[in-house]
């Protein structure tokens, strides 16, 4: 049976299976990891290869400069350049989460790259300390690094992002003792600590040190494992670990293996203390590397042996006849050799259960089925029948065990049976097929040996699509990346946005016009994609023809407005701002011109634009007057600048420094003069002229009032205040004199004078007053005084005088006085709607009471 | 009660724009690190506090404690005053227009549209009138084009026609003084926010002097009844309820089963409204039974029926010599000059002169600002007002404000300009009176927009299932640019109530007005 072939490739620690499938024959040639330093990317990530220099390598037909040369996993060549830079040996070479390659020098120098080997500037140092003092070894993470100095100081760059190095505690007796230097090291990621900060595990002596920025405290694994203390081994603790010759931290950070002094490999919990594993070697020679597999077992590699440790049973032994390096991932380690790459990980339960030898668990029976079936074997309906309560189950199994798989015929043929029996199955959710099936695709893509990327499903999963989508296109696989976001249905901006980009650095010769017809091609793929960010990047590559062609693409005002006003395109700037109405944007382009020209070239750019003027004018009135003035003046706008004077002469008459006899006075009124002389210059605005012209004769006459009333109660009161107050103060003359002086009609004057009068209840006055002529107003002006005056008695003499009946009635009405209103209201022509009204009026108020009756006591 | 307005029955989900609003504001604070303290400008408090409860807020304020003063920009697009009407705050939105070119606003307006539209889908049929109107539908579609609306996202568009008017198309409806409840309590008591403050003695209360909040939306029933309608009507509403309630009251003590019992406790809940409402209705009417009250309607019948402009003037010039308020002096010189499409020369001078020299020379900035506004002017040409109001039968003779038939009851006889645009383009579209458009300032467009379609057959069978089966009106959007008076919402809402009438009606502005606050935002001070 074909089944029995597949798990003959397994090997059993304990009672767990483990394969190794081949991915990869690489593709390289002459290359031979022990002469090289190293550095593989996880996640299926390249490989950077650099002769090292701390070996005395025999040099073939090769040059004797360095080459740095960067592979997929799948030794393909991606890019190469040589190394020359100064700062001494190469210490520590790997790649960050964000694949980019970081090389450490002696002298702390540290180097960046990107996968086409391009070095990204600028380069960054350790620090003082470690130039001083050289840097002889590095741990690496993902996103970070730790320096040990041969002095025993460590740094440490917690963050790639930032690259900003600091010093971490002191291991005590390290940095005294020249002699004395750590064993080995190793990192506990920031995100798995308790602290949030990276700690590092030093092994000085006999001792292990915990340090972070602040302490190095040592710690004790003394806690003897339940088994041990029941075996009466008591005595189980450091002095038995003794010196530790390497040690590594578990992927989840929460055990450390660690390689003793006497052989053994001991795994420990972090925080219990607890020894999970204790296996002792047959030599004590330290192993070259070590490499956790999952979470499941230990690796550890000498020449040629690579032995694997479980919790239970014996070691499982591969032998090699090359060097290889361990690269672990989440879910296993991947072994590269000079000639191939492997993945050894544990097989999964589902796999497991299908392929394991004399299976009989219902996918094993499906997928047995299905060859039947095949076949046009009537067994094939018998193993159905077996498996029918847990068919569903057994569909599950054949699709996740297909997930697992590398190899695309068993992939398919899991994926058959799967189908296959689905149709049988009424409850099973369809769609996981297709998703696996979808998912699947997608990883063989990028499977492929030109791509390079061997991805196992979990790590697809836990990298997620739009990692792995940045991943393609950082490489520049642009199109790979394209036709997968497609697939996946997300969002194809991204790649668009980097093809584009990386289309206009790369084509420095290319002209603008065809450049631009090539992009847009492209561009058009994806509504919504900002043509701003392409044409900054354009003008960045010193492209601004271009970015001026691609900006005039971007349908969002604001972001095209803020690019062309970078790239000096301010006329089209203003255009655009306008256009789109957001006047955010408008000002935006204006104030950027203000500060940019001198005064009249901006003042000739806005002057023709109405919304930019105005919004200028609108804002400059509350801010920079002064300034309006000057733009006023350079636009002709004369009268504009008159109204700004005399705007400007009450801002100086509340300035509490103008108070009475204060020399500011005469400023104030000259302000006003000059305004009304600027109004006088056009024939539109002779009535402003004039106005003003009063307006200064108003202040003057209100100033000698003053001074003769020695009363400050005029200045900038309005021209019927100052006659009011005039006869408040019974000072008649004065009255009638701002009377002529302004000409104010004998209508004005008699309404003025008789509710002065009443003011100061000056009655006589009054009635002598109503005497003085027939009043041009008729006597309404009085009955109004009286009755607001509610003076009743004082109305009464004047009412009868009214000429107009229906004014009588009404007036009678206004004092109560129903049945003389009556009467009027009888005379007059249209009497009847009149004596409705007052009916009405008399009325409505006794209507409320009588409502709010029953309510007094509920509100 | 509560101050903020219930908008359970709303025709448009309103409340998630007030949720979203409500959530933007949270997060806007919380973003802000470590503790802090929320310093409102009392202009703004009244916003706010249409959008947010206090106690939501009052767990922010136990943080305490200013740290930094941190600016942020609130994205404060709009505010739901009720269930019908949504407002923009933009208070100075006509002035910035009309006198400055300041035109900030209509972008504002159209950001908020386009909000909405992302909520209720792309609104297909545009109408507008007036130079302001015609530029938001413009920058509408802009937007459309930079920040799509996915109309497969939304489905099929909630709002189906959006109707765009320039207050600047018709100033002569503001001006009026509005005689609906709401209308007059606007004018005399000062709505903001929905809610007036009036002194307690008003309302019955035996503390002197001390000012109280009453809050004004439709949660009150009493208020929703009797708001839009004429106050005249009020009044008779108000006794008729009274005497019944009276009555009740009465016979109480001579009945005595639980069931009785409980039907008149029933009808006590309704007692605080009343009480409520009777005190706010004699208040008003110690207004509206003055004399200059009545001869100011007299005046406002006689401007807008065009009869007679000579004793108009004379009124006017006797108003400046009493020196009454300069906003009502202006209003009505307003109408006055919009009805007459200017003054004449002579006394255009005349009249300018006597204001100056009553009120006082700085209000030469307020009467440049109205000349700009082209709302107080020369005459330049003949007033086409006549044709403006024979042909959209403005003045209606004979209106029955207690049974009325047309939306002329508002304004007891005349039927406000704007509503009769608003509901010429609701029936019928520009087309038919395109020739009176042409008269009235600013352009105006018709266009149908479509979202970036889905297939259209799907659409089509969505409609067509949808709109029946859950029982809702299309929506119609009306937008004033540049405010809406009480009684023009009361207009619009009796026309939707009309029977026959296909659509509910949503009413977004810029501000609710009256011709004073509108007037108001005209006198900058000169000093």
């Amino acid at each position: 049976m074909a089944n029995v072939s597949v798990a003959a490739e397994w090997q059993l620690l304990y009672n767990r299976y483990y394969r190794k499938p081949e991915i990869y024959q690489m593709r390289w040639k002459h290359v031979d990891l022990s002469r090289n330093k190293v550095a593989c990317a996880s996640f299926g990530g390249p490989i950077a290869v650099i002769r090292d220099d701390s070996k005395i390598v025999q040099l073939y037909a090769e040059s004797a400069l360095r080459k740095l040369r960067i592979f997929n996993s799948a030794g393909v060549l991606l890019s190469e350049t040589v190394w020359k830079h100064p700062g001494g040996r190469l210490i520590g070479i790997s790649w960050s989460d964000d694949q980019t390659l970081i090389c450490i020098v002696q002298d702390g120098t540290i180097y960046r790259y990107n996968i086409h080997a391009e070095l990204i500037q600028p380069n960054v140092t350790m620090g003082k300390e470690c130039f001083e003092q050289n840097v002889v070894e590095c741990v690496f993470w993902g996103n970070g690094v730790v320096c040990l100095t041969e002095g025993g100081q460590l740094f440490c760059i917690s963050d790639f992002k930032t690259m900003k190095p600091y010093k971490l505690a002191d291991v005590p007796g390290l940095t005294e003792d020249d002699m004395l230097q750590p064993t080995c090291l190793a990192v506990r990621e920031p995100q798995y600590t308790m602290s949030g900060n990276v700690e590092v595990l030093v092994a000085v002596g006999d001792e292990i040190f915990v340090v972070d920025e602040d302490e190095a405290q040592s710690i004790r694994f003394d806690e003897p494992s339940v088994e041990d203390s029941e075996m009466g081994n008591d005595d189980y603790g450091n002095n038995l670990i003794g010196t530790v010759q390497k040690m590594i931290v578990s992927p989840n950070g929460k055990f450390l293996t660690l390689f003793t002094h006497d052989g053994r490999v001991v795994v420990v919990g972090m925080e219990s203390k607890q020894i999970a594993i204790d296996y002792s070697c047959e030599s004590a020679l330290p192993p070259q590397q070590m490499a956790w597999c999952g979470m499941d077992s230990v690796l550890l590699y000498w020449d040629e042996d690579l032995m694997m440790v479980g919790p239970l049973g014996d070691p499982v032994h591969y032998f090699y006849d090359e060097p290889v390096i361990l690269i672990p991932e989440c879910d296993g380690v991947r072994i590269l050799s000079n000639t191939s790459l492997e993945f050894l990980q544990r097989v999964p339960d589902s796999t497991e259960s299908i392929f394991k030898i004399g299976s009989t668990s219902p996918a094993a029976l499906l997928y047995d089925a299905l060859d039947h079936f095949d076949r046009r074997s009537a067994k094939a309906d018998e193993n159905l029948r077996l498996i029918r309560s847990s068919l569903s189950e057994a569909v599950e199994s054949c699709i996740d065990a297909a997930g697992h798989e590398f190899d695309v015929t068993r992939q398919r043929a899991l994926l058959r049976a799967a189908s296959y029996g689905q149709a049988f199955s009424s409850n099973f959710q369809r769609d996981r097929v297709q998703e696996t099936c979808r998912t699947l695709r997608v990883l063989n893509a990028v499977r492929d040996p030109n791509i390079g990327i061997p991805l196992s499903i979990q790590q697809y999963k836990l990298l997620t699509p739009v990692v792995l989508i940045s991943r393609l296109i950082n490489a520049h696989s642009h199109l790979l990346a394209l036709r997968i976001s497609e697939y996946l249905a997300m969002n194809k901006e991204v790649v668009i946005m980097h093809w584009a980009c990386a289309k206009i650095t790369a084509s420095p010769s290319t002209p603008d016009a065809h450049l631009l017809e090539i992009l847009l091609d492209k561009l058009q793929l994806c509504r919504g994609i900002s043509y701003a960010a392409v044409a900054t990047h354009a003008d960045n590559c010193g492209r601004r023809k271009l970015a001026a062609m691609l900006v005039e693409h971007e349908p969002r005002s604001t972001k095209q407005v803020p690019l062309l006003l970078s790239i000096g395109e301010e006329d089209t700037a203003l255009v655009k701002a306008t256009e789109s109405g957001d006047t955010d944007l408008v000002y935006l382009v204006i104030f950027h011109i203000w500060q940019k020209r001198p005064p009249l070239e901006f003042f000739a750019m806005i002057q023709g634009r109405v919304l930019a003027r105005d919004l200028f004018v609108a804002y400059a009135r509350c801010h920079k007057q002064k300034f309006l003035e000057d733009f006023f003046l350079s636009t002709g706008q004369i009268h504009e600048v008159a109204f700004l004077l005399w705007k400007e002469s009450w801002d100086m008459g509340k300035n509490p420094m103008a108070s009475k006899g204060s020399p500011l006075h005469g400023p104030r009124i000259k302000l006003i003069e000059k305004a009304s002389n600027l109004f006088a210059q056009t024939k539109e605005h002779t009535f402003e002229s004039k106005a003003a012209e009063e307006h200064a004769k108003l202040l003057r006459i209100q100033h000698e009032l003053e001074a003769s009333t020695k009363q400050a109660i005029f200045v900038d009161s309005s021209i019927n205040d100052t006659i009011r107050t005039c006869i408040v103060l019974r000072n008649n003359r004065a009255a009638a004199k701002v009377k002529s002086e302004f000409k104010v009609s004998d209508k004005r004057w008699y309404w003025l004078k008789t509710f002065a009068l009443a003011t100061i209840k000056d009655w006589e006055g009054l009635e002598k007053f109503s005497k003085e002529k027939r009043p041009p107003t008729g006597f309404r002006p009085f009955v109004e005084a009286c009755i607001d005056a509610d003076e009743k008695a004082e109305a009464l003499k004047y009412i009868p005088k009214l000429s107009d009946l229906v004014e009588r009635g009404e007036a009678y009405a206004r004092i109560g006085k129903a049945k003389e209103a009556a009467d009027a209201a009888a005379q007059a022509n249209d009497g009847g709607e009149l004596l409705e009204r007052f009916r009405k009026t008399f009325s409505q108020n006794a209507i409320f009471d009588t409502l709010k009756m029953p309510f007094q006591g509920a509100s | 009660m509560a101050q903020i307005p219930n908008l359970e029955n709303a025709p448009l989900n309103l409340k998630s724009i007030r949720e979203k609003s409500q959530r933007e504001l949270v997060n806007l604070l919380k973003d802000i690190r470590g503790t802090k303290c929320l310093v409102i400008d009392p202009k703004l408090s009244g916003s706010v506090s249409l959008i947010i409860q206090t106690s939501t807020l009052k767990i922010l304020e136990q943080e305490k404690v200013h740290n930094l003063v941190t600016v942020k920009e609130f994205p404060l697009y709009m505010v739901p005053l009720d269930e019908d009407v949504i407002s923009f705050e933009l208070d100075l939105s006509e002035k910035d227009c009309l006198v400055d070119g300041d035109v900030s606003s209509l972008w504002h307006v159209a950001k908020a549209i386009h909000e909405l539209e992302f909520s209720f889908g792309v609104i297909p049929k545009v109408r507008a009138k007036g130079k302001g109107s015609v530029r938001v539908a413009d920058i509408l579609n802009r937007m459309q084009v930079e920040e799509p609306v996915n109309t497969n996202d939304v489905g099929r568009p909630e709002i189906d026609t959006l109707i765009l008017l320039d207050r600047e198309v018709d100033m002569v409806t503001p001006m009026c003084t509005q005689l609906t409840y709401e209308g007059l309590l606007n004018e005399f008591l000062h709505i903001s926010n929905g809610a007036v403050e009036v002194d307690s003695s008003v309302m019955g209360s035996q503390q002197e002097g001390k000012k109280m909040k009453v809050p004004l939306n439709s949660s009150d029933k009493l208020f929703k009844e009797t708001r839009d309608l004429n106050f005249e009507v009020v009044v008779q509403v108000l006794r008729q309820k009274a005497t019944t309630m009276k009555e009740d009251y009465t016979e109480i003590n001579s009945t005595q089963t639980v069931s009785e019992l409980k039907d008149f406790v029933k009808k006590l809940n309704s007692l605080p409204e009343m009480t409520r409402h009777i005190h706010l209705a004699q208040h008003l009417t110690t207004f509206t039974s003055k004399q200059s009250f009545l001869s100011q309607l007299d005046m406002e019948q006689t401007l807008v029926e065009a009869e007679s402009y000579d004793i108009c003037f004379e009124y006017i010039e006797e108003m400046i010599h009493k020196q009454e308020p300069l906003t009502k002096v202006l209003r009505l010189l307003v109408l006055f000059s919009v009805t007459n499409s200017g003054l004449p020369k002579k006394q255009f001078d005349y009249i300018r002169t006597e204001l100056l020299h009553s009120y006082g020379f700085e209000h030469v900035a307020a009467l440049n600002n109205l000349e700009k506004a082209g709302l107080l002017k020369k005459q330049e040409f003949k007033s086409n007002w006549q044709t403006v109001k024979r042909t959209l039968k403005l003045i209606v003779e004979d209106t029955d404000t207690s049974r009325p038939d047309d939306i002329a009851y508002v304004y007891s006889g005349y039927a406000p300009l704007s509503i009769r645009l608003v509901q010429q383009a609701i029936h019928s579209g520009w087309r038919p009176i395109e020739d009176i458009l042409k008269l009235l300032p600013g352009p105006h467009l018709e266009t149908k927009r479509s979202g970036f379609p889905s297939s259209p057959s799907v659409d089509s069978l969505h409609g067509a299932s949808n709109g029946v089966a859950d029982g809702r009106r299309s929506v119609v959007l009306v937008v004033f640019i540049g405010g809406v008076t009480f009684a023009e919402i009361s207009a619009l809402r009796f026309l939707a109530s009309k029977e026959g009438m296909a659509y509910d009606l949503i009413i977004a502005t810029t501000k609710i007005l009256n011709g004073s606050t509108l007037i108001e935002t005209f006198m900058e001070k000169a000093g």
